[in-house]
C-alpha cells in the first residue's frame, strides 16, 4: 500500500538505518545518516553528485560496511556484511555499474544468481519470464544474448529483472530509470507501483527531480553526506527540492541555445553499415552530417544502433559498407589513434570500463589526453588538473586522489573534462550526461556552448531524451539502425520524437 | 542463544604496503622451519638454520652478486607485471643473452679489442635476448595467445638450444667436457675486491634501476604500462595501439633480463656448462619472487631482493655448517610465496567476528 493512500507514520519501518557513517580516505561520504524504509512505498533518494546516495545503498546491500551506525530489519539488528547476506534479508541493489558476467548470456547470468538461492533453475522458464519482462517494457532483447553485447542501460534492465526474480522486499535502484523515453519509463513505473502494492519497497536514486516527484511517496535528500531533507512528496515544489540539493535554483532559468557557427561540414557519413556484437547489422545505411559549431543529438531507445554508429565513426567498430569523412579526409575504418590525432575526443558508453583508468589518480588520467610525446610533463598536467577540478566542479580532496575512490558523478566529470578539453574539432559522446546531477548538466552544457563558439562540434547520443532535447541544436531519431527523423531545436516536438523512437 | 559469524570486510584504510611482504617473510621462514623440523624428526635444528640465515644477512659483500643480478631481473619483471603481462620466461631470455655474449667472446674474433669489446658483447647478448623475447611478444601482441604458457615453455626450448650448442659446436676440445671453453680474459668483467660482484654488474644495475624509474614515472610508455595493468580498454579508447604496447613491454622486460644474462657469463661463470637445467642459478624464476614480493613497487624491490639474496646465501651457509642441504632455501622461498598469497588478502580486508545475542 502506498503512503499516499495510508497513514504512513502509523506503521513501523521495515528497515531502519541509524547513524550510519562512512569515510573513504579523507572524504566523509556519509555522516551519521538516519534512513528508514517502509513497506509498500517508493522512497526517492536524491542529492548532487558525490552526496553519498550510492554509498548509502551500497551499505544497505553489503558492498561497503559502515564505519559506524546500525541497521535494523523488522526491529532486529542485522549485520549486512556481503551482498548475499543482503539478498537473504530481502535487499537487492541494481547498481549504477551493472555487475554481470559479460561472457555469459542473460539467461545464464540469471541462472547463476538464482541457483544459489534455490529459486528458478530451469533456463526455459527464465527465458520465457525474461521475454515477457522485456516485451512489457518495450525492449528488443533476446534473453540468449551474451551480456557483453548489451548496452549499459540494457544491462541495468537485466539487473532489475534479476532483482524481481530474487523476490526482493527492498529494491534499491541506483540511477536505472534516467535513460528511458517517457513511454518506456511509464511502463516501468507502473511495474514499480504494482510491486509496492504487494508490500515491497523501492528506493529510487535519480537525478530527475520531476520523476521523483511523480512516482515517489517519500523523499530523502542528501548533501555532502548528510540528510538535509526528509519529507513526504505531496505538496513539495521542485524548486524547494533543488534548493535543498544544490543550494541554488538560478541556473534553471539560464537559457543556453547552441547554434552552428558556420555551414561548413566537419563530419559526414555516407550510407554506413555497422554490425553489433552478435553479428547482426545495428547501423543500416546511415548518412548524416555535422556542421562546425553544431551540437547534434541522436535520440533513440537504447539498442537501436546509436552507440554503434558513434563507435564506428571513432574507429572502434568496423564499417562494413559506406564511408566516413572528417572535414575532407576519408577516415573510414582508420584506427582510433589516427582519428584522435585529428582532434576528435570520445566519451564511451561505459565510462569505468572504457573511459578511465580507475587504479590511477586524477592527474594520471588527465595525462592520457596527450599520448604522442615520449616524456610526460607532469607539472603541466597537475596545473591542468587543478584548473579542471575547479571548472567542472569535481569533488575531490586532491589532484592525486585515486579515481576509483571518486563518486560515479565525479568520475564522469573527470572523463567529460578530459575529453572536452582534448577535443579541438569534434567531441563524440555516448551518453554524455550519464550520472550527472542537474546542476552539473547545466555546467557541462555551458562549457560545451563556450567551446562550440570556438568551432568545436559535438555529436552525442543519450538514453535520456530530455538531455537530447535540451543540449542539441539539431536532433536525429534512430530506430532499428536507421535515421527515422530529423528536427531542429527550434521546431522539435517531444511527442513526435517519442513516437518515432518506438514506432 | 549466541551465534558467532565470521565476516571478511574491507578495511577503512588498507594496511601499509610494506607490512604484507614483511609478514610473509617472517611467517614463510617460520612455516618452512616447522616443516623441516617435523619431516627431519627433529634432526634439523631450526635455530641452526636461523643462525645461518642471520649470518648471511650480515654478509653484504657475499650477497652483492645475487643482489645485483636479482635487482636487474626484478626490474625487468616488475615492468612486465605492472602491465599485467606475465613474463615467466626470464630464464629463456637470460640464457639467450648468454648465447649471444658467448658467441661474441668465443667466435667473433673481436673479443680482444680493448674497451669496446665489452660493449659489443653486451650489444650482441641483448640482440639475441631481443630475438627470443620478440617471438613471445609477437605471439602475445598479434595472435593474443596467453603469455604465461608461451614464455614458460620457451624457457625449456632455450635450455635445449643452449645444451645443443654446448654439446656440439661449442664444446671445449681439450677434455671434451660438456661445457664451452672459458671466454677470453679480456671479456671478463672486473671483480670488486672482497666481494663476489663485478664493477660492470654494479654499473648495469644502477643504469637498470634508473631506467626503470624513469620509464615508469616519466614516460608515456610507463603510463601506458600502468594503465594497461589497470584497464587495457582505456588505452584502446584513447587511440593507443595495445598490441604494440604489449610488444614494447615484453621487449623492455626481456632486454633488462638479457643484461643480467651477459653479466652472468662475463662476471661469474665465464663459460656455459651443460645440461643447463643442472647448472642454472634460476635467476629468471627467483626474479619472479622478488618482483612479486615487492608489490610491484620499485622502492620495495630493494628490500625484498636483499632478503631473498640473503636466503640464497643462507643455503650455502647451511651446507657449509652441515645443517642440511641447500634445497632448504627452495622450501623457504616456496613457503614465503604461499604465505604471501594468503596474507595479501589482508592488505585490503580484515576478518571480523560478529557475536549475535
Amino acid at each position: 500500500m502506498s503512503i499516499k493512500n495510508s497513514n504512513f507514520f502509523s506503521k513501523q519501518p521495515f528497515l531502519v538505518a541509524k547513524g550510519v557513517s562512512k569515510t573513504f580516505s579523507t572524504i566523509k561520504a556519509l555522516d551519521k545518516v538516519d534512513f528508514n524504509i517502509y513497506s509498500g512505498q517508493i522512497h526517492g533518494l536524491l542529492g548532487e553528485n558525490g552526496s553519498g546516495k550510492s554509498t548509502l545503498v551500497k551499505i544497505l546491500y553489503g558492498i561497503y560496511t559502515p564505519d559506524e551506525g546500525e541497521i535494523y530489519i523488522n526491529n532486529k539488528r542485522v549485520y549486512i556484511t556481503s551482498p548475499s547476506v543482503a539478498i537473504k534479508n530481502g535487499i537487492v541493489l541494481v547498481s549504477q555499474t551493472p555487475i554481470l558476467i559479460d561472457k555469459f548470456t542473460i539467461v545464464e547470468n540469471m541462472l547463476m544468481s538464482l541457483k544459489q538461492y534455490s529459486l528458478l533453475t530451469k533456463s526455459k522458464t527464465i527465458y520465457s519470464f525474461l521475454t515477457d519482462f522485456f516485451n512489457k517494457i518495450g525492449l528488443k532483447i533476446d534473453p540468449n544474448t551474451e551480456v557483453y553485447k548489451l548496452s549499459y542501460t540494457e544491462k541495468q534492465f537485466v539487473e532489475i529483472f534479476r532483482a524481481i526474480l530474487l523476490n526482493a522486499k527492498i529494491l534499491l535502484l541506483d540511477e536505472v530509470t534516467t535513460f528511458l523515453p517517457s513511454s518506456e519509463k511509464k511502463k516501468l513505473y507502473s511495474l514499480f507501483k504494482e510491486l509496492v502494492k504487494t508490500g515491497r519497497s523501492i528506493v529510487l536514486i535519480t537525478h530527475k527531480i520531476s520523476d521523483a516527484l511523480e512516482i515517489c511517496d517519500y523523499l530523502t535528500i542528501l548533501r555532502r553526506g548528510r540528510v538535509v531533507l526528509n519529507t513526504p512528496c505531496s505538496g513539495i515544489s521542485i524548486d524547494y527540492i533543488r534548493k535543498n540539493m544544490f543550494g541554488e535554483t538560478d541556473y534553471i532559468n539560464s537559457k543556453i541555445h547552441v547554434e552552428p557557427v558556420s555551414n561548413k561540414l566537419v563530419l559526414k557519413t555516407e550510407n554506413i553499415w555497422v554490425r553489433g556484437g552478435s553479428g547482426e547489422y545495428r547501423v543500416k545505411g546511415v548518412s548524416i552530417y555535422l556542421r562546425k559549431g553544431e551540437v547534434l543529438g541522436i535520440a533513440g531507445v537504447t539498442g537501436n544502433g546509436q552507440i554503434e554508429l558513434l563507435e564506428a565513426i571513432y574507429g572502434l567498430k568496423k564499417i562494413e559498407k559506406g564511408r566516413v569523412f572528417i572535414e575532407n579526409t576519408d577516415v573510414t575504418n582508420k584506427d582510433t589513434g589516427f582519428i584522435r590525432k585529428i582532434g576528435i575526443g570520445f566519451i564511451p558508453d561505459d565510462p569505468i570500463k572504457y573511459g578511465l583508468s580507475i587504479e590511477n589518480n586524477i592527474v594520471e588520467n588527465y595525462a592520457l589526453m596527450e599520448t604522442n610525446s615520449f616524456l610526460i610533463n607532469w607539472s603541466l598536467f597537475e596545473k591542468n588538473a587543478r584548473e579542471y577540478i575547479d571548472k567542472y566542479n569535481i569533488t575531490t580532496p586532491d589532484v592525486y586522489y585515486p579515481v576509483k575512490l571518486l563518486s560515479g558523478g565525479n568520475l564522469m566529470k573527470v572523463l567529460i573534462s578530459r575529453e572536452l578539453e582534448y577535443s579541438s574539432k569534434i567531441l563524440i559522446a555516448c551518453n554524455l550526461t550519464r550520472g550527472l546531477d542537474e546542476y552539473t548538466k547545466y555546467l557541462v552544457k555551458k562549457l560545451i556552448y563556450e567551446k562550440t563558439k570556438n568551432g568545436l562540434s559535438v555529436i552525442f547520443t543519450s538514453d535520456d531524451l530530455d538531455d537530447v532535447l535540451e543540449f542539441s541544436s539539431r536532433i536525429l531519431v534512430m530506430n532499428s539502425g536507421i535515421v527515422v527523423g530529423e528536427f531542429s531545436a527550434n521546431n522539435v516536438n517531444r511527442d513526435e520524437v517519442e513516437k518515432l523512437m518506438v514506432m | 542463544m549466541i551465534s558467532i559469524n565470521i565476516a571478511i570486510v574491507k578495511r577503512k584504510k588498507p594496511l601499509p604496503k610494506w607490512l604484507i611482504p614483511l609478514l610473509s617473510l617472517i611467517s614463510g621462514i617460520l612455516t618452512s622451519l616447522l616443516i623441516l623440523y617435523v619431516v627431519s624428526h627433529g634432526s634439523i635444528n631450526p635455530l641452526d638454520v636461523l643462525i645461518a640465515i642471520g649470518n648471511s644477512i650480515t654478509q653484504p659483500n657475499l650477497l652483492l652478486k645475487n643482489y645485483a643480478m636479482l635487482l636487474v631481473i626484478g626490474c625487468g619483471l616488475l615492468i612486465s607485471f605492472k602491465a599485467a603481462i606475465w613474463n615467466i620466461g626470464g630464464e629463456g631470455q637470460f640464457y639467450f643473452a648468454v648465447i649471444g655474449a658467448a658467441w661474441f667472446a668465443l667466435y667473433s674474433g673481436l673479443a680482444e679489442i680493448p674497451i669496446i669489446n665489452k660493449f659489443l658483447m653486451i650489444a650482441l647478448g641483448l640482440t639475441t635476448a631481443l630475438i627470443w623475447i620478440l617471438i613471445a611478444a609477437l605471439i602475445r601482441g598479434y595472435i593474443g595467445l596467453d603469455e604465461v604458457p608461451v614464455t614458460l615453455l620457451m624457457n625449456y626450448i632455450a635450455y635445449n638450444i643452449v645444451d645443443y650448442l654446448v654439446n656440439n659446436h661449442w664444446r671445449e676440445q681439450v677434455y671434451r667436457y660438456t661445457r664451452t671453453p672459458t671466454i677470453p680474459v679480456e671479456t671478463w668483467f672486473t671483480n670488486i675486491p672482497f666481494t663476489n660482484a663485478t664493477l660492470e654488474l654494479l654499473l648495469i644495475t644502477l643504469v637498470t634501476i634508473l631506467l626503470t624509474w624513469i620509464i615508469l614515472n616519466y614516460t608515456y610508455i610507463g603510463l601506458f604500462i600502468r594503465t594497461m595493468g589497470s584497464n587495457p580498454n582505456v588505452l584502446k579508447t584513447i587511440g593507443v595501439d595495445v598490441s604494440k604496447t604489449i610488444i614494447y613491454v615484453l621487449i623492455i622486460s626481456g632486454l633488462l633480463i638479457g643484461l643480467a644474462g651477459v653479466s652472468y657469463l662475463a662476471g661469474d661463470t665465464h663459460l656455459i656448462s651443460s645440461p643447463v637445467i643442472a647448472h642454472t642459478p634460476y635467476y629468471g624464476y627467483t626474479g619472479i619472487l622478488v618482483a612479486w614480493l615487492s608489490l610491484l613497487e620499485l622502492k620495495y624491490l630493494f628490500v625484498t631482493t636483499y632478503i631473498v639474496s640473503a636466503l640464497i646465501n643462507a643455503g650455502i651457509n647451511i651446507q657449509i655448517v652441515g645443517v642440511g642441504g641447500a634445497s632448504i632455501v627452495n622450501l623457504m622461498i616456496g613457503s614465503i610465496l604461499l604465505t604471501y598469497t594468503i596474507l595479501f588478502v589482508f592488505h585490503e580486508y580484515s576478518v571480523k567476528i560478529i557475536i549475535k545475542k
